[in-house]
């Protein structure tokens, strides 16, 4: 019971102490940048080779 | 019609990305902690999903394959395990990036990364021997069965940060994080959705492509039945 009472100040006075935000990594774009582009390259680079391994129609001469 | 509806597929798939791509960069509010670097979230999360979605979509064709011996199902299980396979490495690569400036380090052994790890081995082996098997029936049932048995990997993927302790952190819920995170990852989910169905779909037209070529009857013999090969597996 007291417990309850007693740790929300706790609570209160940790965040008082330590606001929201103090420990943000700063920067980090490059990371950022990195990640899409390996994202949308990879993507791109596969529909490419689903383009070049499209499938065809079957040569007259595999008919007979 | 199909082909039609298959460009437009792309089509939609590119402009969800991009737009997605803005919402993720720009729209979206940083992290209280991790700051910019949370972004990468919108495309590692939608990758390592379609990854899971895309073997969960190989062990359903693989038993279908052994039940229903169809060259269909085989064909798309070849689809989605590779496709399946590029998710699943840039969903890995993703998170090795990420990981740098929140953990400190490029790579851990934790127990998600470590499953994420061997589903993509487990996958190469499966996509290895589809190459080394040369009878199309053999390496059919081979690859069905190795499917079964990688598929394991997947539900040890999603559970490992619940049942181990984990550096990664749990599943998070959409009533903990702001509004504008969720509406982003869900429309990146879709695009990547999107995208995904429109590999698997060129990927599995391929395959049956190459099935057709494959178990075209040779013209010495007598032709197998119309849609059906020598021993009776339907295209």
């Amino acid at each position: 019971m007291m417990l309850d009472r007693v740790l929300p100040l706790l609570i209160e006075q940790l965040a008082a102490q330590y606001p929201v935000g103090a420990g943000r990594i700063q920067g980090g774009w490059g990371y950022v940048w990195a990640s899409y582009g390996i994202t949308w390259g990879a993507f791109a680079v596969y529909s490419l080779s689903l383009w070049l391994r499209r499938a065809h129609p079957p040569m007259p001469e595999e008919h007979q | 019609m199909a082909q039609r509806t298959r460009q437009g597929l792309f089509a939609l798939a590119v402009a969800m990305l991009a737009i997605g791509a803005w919402l993720g960069l720009s729209w979206a509010p940083p992290d209280r902690e991790m700051g910019d670097v949370q972004r990468i979230m919108y495309v590692h999360v939608p990758s390592m999903w379609m990854a899971l979605l895309a073997m969960t979509l190989n062990f359903a064709c693989s038993i279908g394959y052994l039940l229903k011996k169809s060259w269909a199902f085989d064909s798309l299980a070849e689809a989605s395990a590779e496709v399946g396979m590029l998710f699943g490495a840039v969903g890995l690569a993703l998170g090795s990036i990420w990981a740098r400036p929140t953990w400190g380090v490029w790579w851990t052994w934790d127990p998600r990364l470590t499953t994420a790890a061997i589903l993509l081995v487990a996958y190469a082996g499966y996509l290895a021997l589809r190459r080394f098997v040369e009878d199309p029936e053999r390496r059919a049932v081979w690859a069905a069965v190795t499917g079964i048995v990688a598929f394991v990997d997947v539900p040890l993927i999603w559970y490992s940060v619940q049942w181990w302790r984990s550096i990664h952190q749990i599943q998070s819920s959409p009533k903990t994080v702001d509004p504008q995170m969720v509406l982003t990852l869900r429309w990146n989910t879709f695009a990547f959705l999107a995208l995904g169905i429109f590999f698997i779909w060129s990927r599995y037209r391929v395959a049956q492509s190459e099935r057709r070529h494959e178990l075209a009857a040779p013209p010495t013999l007598p032709s197998a039945p119309q849609g059906l090969t020598a021993s009776g597996v339907r295209l």
